[in-house]
């Protein structure tokens, strides 16, 4: 499998409208475009294999299935995910002559998705790096009051980031795919210790994302404790995620009309209308 | 006179606050940029005279980010309290402003990443990624569908929500009942983080003991199995909480330590992922 000139500048054009701070907005770029498994779609379309793509999206969206950004940390750029590492690794699943849904074929998905992801936060650091440039721009136009200015320093300029941080290097990483996937596979044999390091990190890595959210709730060991119960939900009594929800919903109902007794004033009207967001 | 934000105005506030929020992004000004283009048409609107209109853009230059979907919340607020100034009202001046989107950029933060990022993402994804098993693009279409319709509608109730409510909904947020509401969505984020991880995250070990005839007496995997299934992955889970609350070690140093803990691990026998061509 190939990929061509057109088909690589595609892939580039959706990495810069997918990527944290993407061209495409957060919602519609970042927690769209950006999730591996909408982009193992993408990826499908334009190479003209949807089921591989979404096989191999839906492998890389395990490890990243809680990526959170807080305070613009970045832990993995979805960017380079979507759009070089699913490419990429549909590239290699033809090369080793793997079947997508086997699993070895979901190994080296996930490997590669691992790998890519963390060399990609170079470009989301580069992004912002250059971002700067233009908000200097942005600042001397609000000194000079021409307002109209800051949309284009904030729609319109950092599509030249993205230019050099994001379509060209996708667009080089997919054309090349082919041989840089020859390269991985001579250089880093499947039962070799760099590749068996990588997916073990694979595996690993979603724990980072995991612990990033626990972070913002758990300030004391027993904030631990509803982590712990929705782990037993799901791993020892098998009760899925939608289920879950819902007894967490349950418990969050509770602790919310407890807590509001405590506090003088009976709840007010409409309080209600949060807790249905959550569904 | 009383003035008055034309829903088209604030309908163009909005969006330029749903699309163009971090696409200026940088370490150092974050959501800034956004929050100026999203404040500018209202304030074009709301004032004729230049000093002024400069004055309330100035407002807007502080430091601001949050989770941006919540966020929007804040957006409206801030457009009914301009509103506010414009028409002159008591108590509403640029400190006002600035001192409650630097105090709900916290709350918001929190409230939103573990109940968009933490709760409703990954409920979706998990929901797609059985659809999408086997190669179907049903999965990824249900996802894209239903997290926009979730997003944009959402934003924009929130948006409205706070530019009707203003002051109070600070209040709200910030208050007693504000307080209630965010621990019970800790709660709720983190059973579902809980189910999360048990169902999405699986860190096994290969390690075995074997005895003189070749037969493996120790098998820990099956031993932490025991003790509770997915043992290993709560405690790196927990492992890598305690790095970054308690020693304050950013993500990407947790990462490298934890490249180097997979490479030792893998080198000594413990973690095999079985790899073979």
């Amino acid at each position: 499998m190939t990929i061509s000139w057109i088909q690589a500048a595609l892939l580039a054009l959706f990495a810069c409208l997918s990527s944290m701070p993407g061209m495409g907005g957060s919602s519609v770029g970042n927690y769209t475009l950006g999730r591996p498994l909408v982009g193992g779609l993408v990826c499908g379309i334009i190479l003209g294999d949807i089921p591989t793509g979404i096989i191999v999206g839906c492998a890389m969206q395990l490890i990243y299935i809680a990526l959170v950004t807080p305070g613009g940390t970045v832990s993995a750029d979805v960017r380079a995910v979507s759009y070089i590492g699913i490419p990429l690794a549909m590239v290699a699943l033809k090369s080793y002559g793997l079947e997508a849904d086997s699993a070895q074929g979901t190994a080296l998905a996930t490997s590669f998705g691992a790998m890519v992801g963390t060399l990609g936060t170079v470009l989301f650091y580069g992004t912002a790096t250059i971002n700067l440039l233009w908000q200097h721009i942005g600042w001397k136009a609000v000194e000079k009051r021409e307002y109209k200015k800051l949309y284009l320093v904030d729609m319109g300029l950092p599509w030249i980031s993205h230019l050099i941080c994001s379509f060209i290097p996708t667009l080089i990483m997919c054309k090349l795919g082919a041989n840089v996937v020859e390269l991985i596979k001579t250089a880093l044999p499947m039962d070799g210790l760099a590749m068996k390091t990588l997916f073990t990190v694979g595996a690993l890595l979603p724990c980072v994302g995991i612990a990033i959210l626990l972070k913002q709730i758990v300030k004391k060991a027993a904030d631990f404790v509803p982590f712990f119960f929705g782990f037993v939900l799901a791993g020892t009594m098998g009760v899925n995620l939608v289920g879950a929800t819902i007894v967490a919903g349950m418990f969050a109902i509770i602790f919310y009309k407890i807590k509001m007794l405590s506090v003088a004033k009976p709840a007010a009207a409409g309080t209600y209308d949060d807790d249905e967001e959550d569904i | 006179m009383a003035k008055k934000l034309s829903k088209k105005t604030l309908l163009k506030s909005f969006h330029n606050w749903y699309y163009g929020h971090l696409t200026c992004f940088s370490q150092e000004h974050m959501q800034t940029f956004g929050y100026l283009c999203a404040m500018l048409p209202l304030i074009e609107e709301l004032y004729d005279d230049e000093d002024k209109k400069a004055e309330a853009v100035n407002t807007y230059t502080a430091f601001f980010n949050t989770e941006p979907q919540l966020g929007s919340v804040v957006v409206g607020i801030t457009a009914g309290l301009e509103e506010a100034r414009a028409n002159g009202e008591d108590g509403v001046d640029e400190e006002t402003i600035n001192g409650l989107r630097a105090g709900l950029m916290g709350p918001v933060a929190g409230i939103g990443d573990s109940l968009v990022v933490g709760t409703v993402i990954p409920i979706l994804l998990g929901i797609a990624l059985g659809m999408s098993t086997g190669g179907s693009p049903i999965g990824a279409i249900f996802y894209i569908i239903a997290w926009n319709l979730f997003a944009y509608f959402g934003m924009k109730f929130l948006y409205f929500k706070g530019y009707q409510l203003g002051g109070k909904a600070v209040e709200f947020l910030v208050g007693p009942q504000g307080e209630a509401i965010r621990e019970s969505v800790s709660v709720l984020g983190g059973i579902v983080i809980g189910a999360v991880a048990a169902t999405w995250v699986s860190v096994t070990t290969s390690f075995k003991l074997y005895n003189d005839a070749g037969e493996a007496y120790l098998v820990l995997q099956d031993k932490l199995n025991e003790v509770l299934p997915g043992s290993l992955t709560a405690a790196f889970v927990m492992l890598c909480w305690y790095l970054m609350a308690k020693k304050k070690m950013s993500p990407v140093k947790v990462m490298l330590l934890l490249v180097v803990i997979a490479f030792v691990g893998v080198v000594i026998g413990f973690f095999n992922p079985g790899l073979a061509y």
